[in-house]
């Protein structure tokens, strides 16, 4: 038996005690007997004389009132006191608490046979706050919550309404698991660090090894921890949820548009039955909302199987793959994907004139994946392009013949000219002949480029990093080299040139050959981006996710689409300098989007949309449900203990309710003694 | 002792007042009385002529006796026929009718100042219906209190002296609460008449027997006068079902005594006991000793205990 007292400070004691003694006085002071006269006190007298034989009793039957009273007030400050009965009561005096909040604890905390619809997140918690009640005064606690990072939502204190707090604080994430931050911020009290090297004989322990109990409550989710060491902690595994689950996992699910065909897009899925019954589940695939492919799967436990989708969408974009089953995780059975957008990319040709390339940039197909804008050398004279330049506006500038004093913030394709005294030509001008091409880079692909003839032109070499993709008799007649962020492709021979009279002549042949608009289609798509209209990245839940943006844009919303298909503002981001986006607010699965913020326009509209990503938590470990009936930490087996034997039975209700009924006994005592 | 209540303090107790302040008797109930007469079941000597049969030999036409006879002898009553067949002078005796001494005593102690209708007016009331049954027999009548008040009880022989026992009967109060001096006890007030009176005949004592010192001797005392004694015992309601309940202080309007009781159904019962017992124990020492006890509830109407109860227990006839 053990008591907990409800009442914290003096004063309400110094109450508490007043009250009994408050009853015994105005007992005493209450009103006195009504005299009534009567013609003679004989037979009275006669009366409870028999009853004075007996008059102990007599006299506890007086005052029954009074003791009533004191039993019903003695029996409240007793249940105030808390009294309960706990079984374990060995504790190191400091307790850890380690609560899972990885996706995995949203299933159910029972067996999926018996229809308890409590989470083992709330399992969990409920374990924790029934421990944190039975704390004793000289015990000291904190709470440490992990998914894919550890938080700690309250350090070491005695003050269990704060430990309650801070437990109600805690919510249960859709991010996978990685149990070592939480086990580290552990480790920091129970097993000091010295302060420098060991071999330092001055070196002493900053602080006295704190031994703690390590209480994890988790399903076990997790990856085996082998760099750690438990040292001074002595860790008690309470198992949340139950080792027979039924789950179907999407584990992966990814688009792309065919780049042939660009309104096909080609849609795979894996389905893993991470649970320990055979599944069956109609697996359907959603665009924009609509829904355009289904197939079945039937999954024995432990099995994938492999889903492709291919279906015809000019203009979709987002896409969302759901299984349709009731199973243990309903995280797991929609998946996202999306392809950027297939817009048109803004590309500056910077030119005197240049026919070839006017026509190669101006294709049907070119059309429909680039904007671009021809200007005179001069204009780079000018502070617009200064101020364009810098900003990164364009996707990509094309430099024919001419070069900037400084290179924009953005990739350039310069022809004929070296874009900045980094590069150097390494040869005099001289006919060209090619002799090796690079044609697994995405920029050369489907090239066949030998039968070019080259009239004038030089071979070249660029900064660090550079890489060759046309090698000639006379160097490298076509190169790439990094430059920050962005990337220069130079090539090394004009493709129109002046002769001494100022008249145009064709440098090459190259305008004529069929691989010459392909060349310049590779070269939007790759360098100017609009090759990565294909797929956008998925991420998991909770992770950062770093965007780049190639438009000039300062400010973001952020807009999440999820299983409803409807679109959710999120955030409004800054972009910071160089076009980086951080995105931290991915919490939940779902299509995310950042859109450009323009006054007047639908914020949501396809034209404004800089970046997508998709949130997906494709993790079949977090997927595997079935509770682990122990874990290991730092090559040490846990077994998971009963997670009932701690609990403390409480009497204070059968106590309030004894009292009530004292009470309700002393009332009909008193209403029968008045009439 | 203004903060006491009587026991008897209900909402009726005013209109029960009212009829205590009406006459004694009513010419109804004169009327009813005059058919009574008092039964004695003893025979006593009278001091007058009357319509009793005495125990003295007299002139009346009923026969008692033959004596021899004696020189002074009243030569009247000699039986001349008998001397004219046996040669010896006889006399001839006859019963003698003189009046019967009718006593009615009334205990005027402070309890017997109690109840709805109020128990003395109640034994008045007796007293007066008694005694006119009494006048119109001729008996001699004498009612009065016990104690000093009863020393100046006038003593009445005809009708017509009704009016001087209902002015004396209306000239008695009962002692004053508390006051120990003032109330005479059953033994001293019996006593008291005993000593004074030297006649004897019917005595009826119209008391609540509530005396903490016991009625048995004062009973004892008029048994052993030769009275032919009657008690009515007269109760009132809230003696016989006390409407008490609750935490009471109890008070002797007689001696002031104090009884702390709480009253509950259980004492109630207790009580109910006790009063039987009590009642029970004097009907059992009256019969015992030739004494007709009868209990009179004063919520009874006195025409009811005047020609039923008392007729039914022999008193009257």
């Amino acid at each position: 038996m053990s008591l907990i007292p409800a009442l914290t400070g003096i004063w309400p004691w110094v109450a508490l005690v007043a009250v009994p003694v408050g009853i015994v006085l105005l007992y005493f002071l209450k009103l006195r007997r009504e005299p009534v006269e009567v013609p003679s006190t004989y037979l009275w007298s006669r009366t409870i004389e028999d009853l004075h034989v007996n008059s102990l009793l007599q006299r506890l039957r007086n005052s029954i009132l009074l003791f009533l009273q004191l039993l019903a007030v003695l029996l409240a400050a007793f249940a105030l006191f808390r009294p309960g009965v706990r079984e374990d009561t060995s504790s190191l005096g400091r307790l850890v608490f380690l609560l899972d909040t990885s996706a995995s604890m949203q299933a159910p905390a029972a067996d999926s046979a018996t229809p308890d619809p409590t989470t083992r997140f709330d399992r969990a918690k409920k374990l924790i706050s029934e421990r944190i009640n039975t704390m004793h005064d000289d015990e000291t606690a904190m709470l440490i919550t992990f998914s894919d990072r550890a938080e700690v939502m309250q350090a070491f204190t005695s003050d269990r309404s704060r430990l309650r707090d801070a437990l109600g604080r805690c919510e249960v994430t859709n991010r996978p698991t990685d149990i070592l931050g939480a086990l580290r911020a552990a480790d920091g009290l129970a097993n000091p660090r010295r302060t420098s090297e060991i071999a330092d004989i001055g070196d002493v322990q900053v602080a006295d090894a704190l031994p703690a109990e390590l209480l994890l409550y988790s399903d076990g989710g997790f990856q085996s921890v082998t760099e750690f060491k438990l040292g001074n902690l002595k860790p008690v595994y309470h198992a949340i949820g139950a080792p027979q689950t039924k789950n179907l996992a999407i584990a992966s699910f990814s688009a792309n548009r065919d780049l042939q065909d660009p309104t096909k897009i080609e849609a795979f899925a894996t389905v893993v039955n991470s649970g320990d019954e055979p599944a069956t589940a109609e697996a359907s695939l959603f665009l924009e909302g609509r829904l355009v492919d289904a197939a079945s799967v039937s999954l024995d436990p432990g099995d994938q199987s492999g889903l492709s989708f291919a279906v015809e969408a000019a203009d979709a974009v987002r896409m969302r793959f759901s299984l349709d089953i009731k199973d243990d995780l309903s995280l797991d059975n929609t998946a996202y994907a999306a392809l950027t957008p297939s817009g048109l990319v803004s590309v500056l040709v910077v030119t005197e004139g240049n026919r070839p390339l006017e026509l190669g940039l101006t294709t049907e197909k070119a059309n429909r994946i680039a904007v671009c804008e021809f200007v005179a050398p001069e204009f780079l004279e000018t502070e617009a392009f200064a101020k364009r330049a810098a900003a990164g506006d364009d996707d990509l500038i094309i430099f024919d013949r001419c070069r900037p004093k400084k290179l924009p913030a953005t990739n350039t394709f310069t022809i004929g000219e070296l874009p900045s005294d980094e590069w150097e030509w390494t040869s005099p001008p001289g006919s060209l002949t090619l002799i090796d091409i690079d044609r697994t880079h995405p920029i050369l692909r489907y090239l066949e480029m030998y039968s070019l003839l080259i009239f004038s032109g030089r071979g070249m070499d660029g900064p660090e990093g550079t890489s060759t993709l046309i090698e000639s008799d006379l160097g490298a007649a076509l190169a790439i080299a990094p430059r920050g962020g962005y990337r220069d492709l130079v090539l090394g021979f004009e493709l129109v040139s002046q002769n001494d009279e100022g008249e145009t002549q064709a440098n090459t042949n190259w305008y004529a050959e069929r691989s010459w608009p392909v060349f310049l289609l590779n070269v939007l798509r790759h360098l100017a981006g609009a090759a990565s209209s294909s797929a956008a990245p998925s991420y998991q839940p909770g992770e950062t996710v770093p965007v780049r943006l190639e438009s000039a844009v300062r400010t973001v919303s952020l807009v999440r689409t999820g299983e409803e298909d409807t679109d959710t503002p999120l955030d409004e981001i800054t972009v910071a300098e160089g076009g980086s986006v951080d995105v931290v607010q991915t919490s939940s699965p779902g299509n995310y989007q950042l859109v450009r913020k323009t006054t007047g326009e639908s914020a949501a509209g396809v034209g404004n949309v800089v970046d997508r990503f998709a949130i997906n938590l494709f993790d079949v470990q977090e997927s595997r449900l079935s509770t682990k009936p122990d874990v290991e930490l730092g090559y040490e087996t846990v077994a998971a203990v009963d997670a009932g034997i701690q609990t403390r039975r409480e009497y204070w209700r059968p106590l309030l309710l004894l009292a009530l009924v004292v009470l309700l006994v002393e009332w009909w005592l008193y209403t029968r003694r008045l009439s | 002792m203004s903060n006491v209540t009587p026991a008897a303090a209900d909402p009726s107790a005013t209109s029960v007042a009212s009829n205590d302040s009406g006459p004694l008797l009513t010419p109804a109930l004169l009327q009813r009385l005059e058919r009574l007469e008092l039964v004695s079941r003893k025979i006593f000597r009278g001091r007058m002529k009357g319509e009793r049969i005495s125990r003295r030999k007299g002139q009346s036409v009923e026969f008692a006796d033959f004596r021899n006879y004696v020189p002074g002898d009243d030569l009247r009553l000699i039986d001349w026929n008998l001397y004219a067949r046996l040669d010896q002078l006889f006399l001839k005796l006859f019963q003698e009718e003189e009046d019967l001494h009718f006593y009615a005593l009334i205990d005027t102690s402070a309890s017997m100042n109690f109840g709805t209708p109020n128990k003395l007016r109640v034994a008045k009331q007796l007293a007066a219906a008694l005694g006119y049954v009494g006048l119109c027999r001729g008996d001699r009548v004498s009612v009065q209190a016990l104690g000093p008040a009863g020393r100046s009880a006038p003593v009445v022989r005809s009708r017509a002296a009704l009016w001087k026992l209902l002015k004396y009967l209306d000239g008695l109060d009962a002692a004053p609460n508390q006051d120990v001096d003032a109330n005479v006890s059953l033994h001293d007030g019996v006593k008291d008449f005993v000593l004074r009176g030297t006649s004897t005949g019917v005595v009826v004592l119209i008391t609540d027997l509530m005396d903490k010192a016991g009625y048995e001797s004062a009973l004892r005392m008029l048994i052993g006068r030769q009275m032919d004694v009657f008690v009515l015992h007269v109760l009132s309601q809230e003696e016989l079902d006390p409407p008490l309940r609750g935490d009471r202080r109890l008070i002797d309007v007689e001696d002031g005594d104090a009884a702390e009781i709480t009253v509950n159904q259980h004492v109630i019962d207790r009580y109910q006991e006790t009063l039987k017992a009590f009642l029970h124990q004097a009907r059992q020492y009256c019969a015992q000793r030739s004494v007709m006890h009868v209990l009179v509830p004063t919520d009874t109407p006195i025409e009811t205990v005047m020609t039923k109860y008392l007729r039914s227990r022999g008193v009257v006839r």
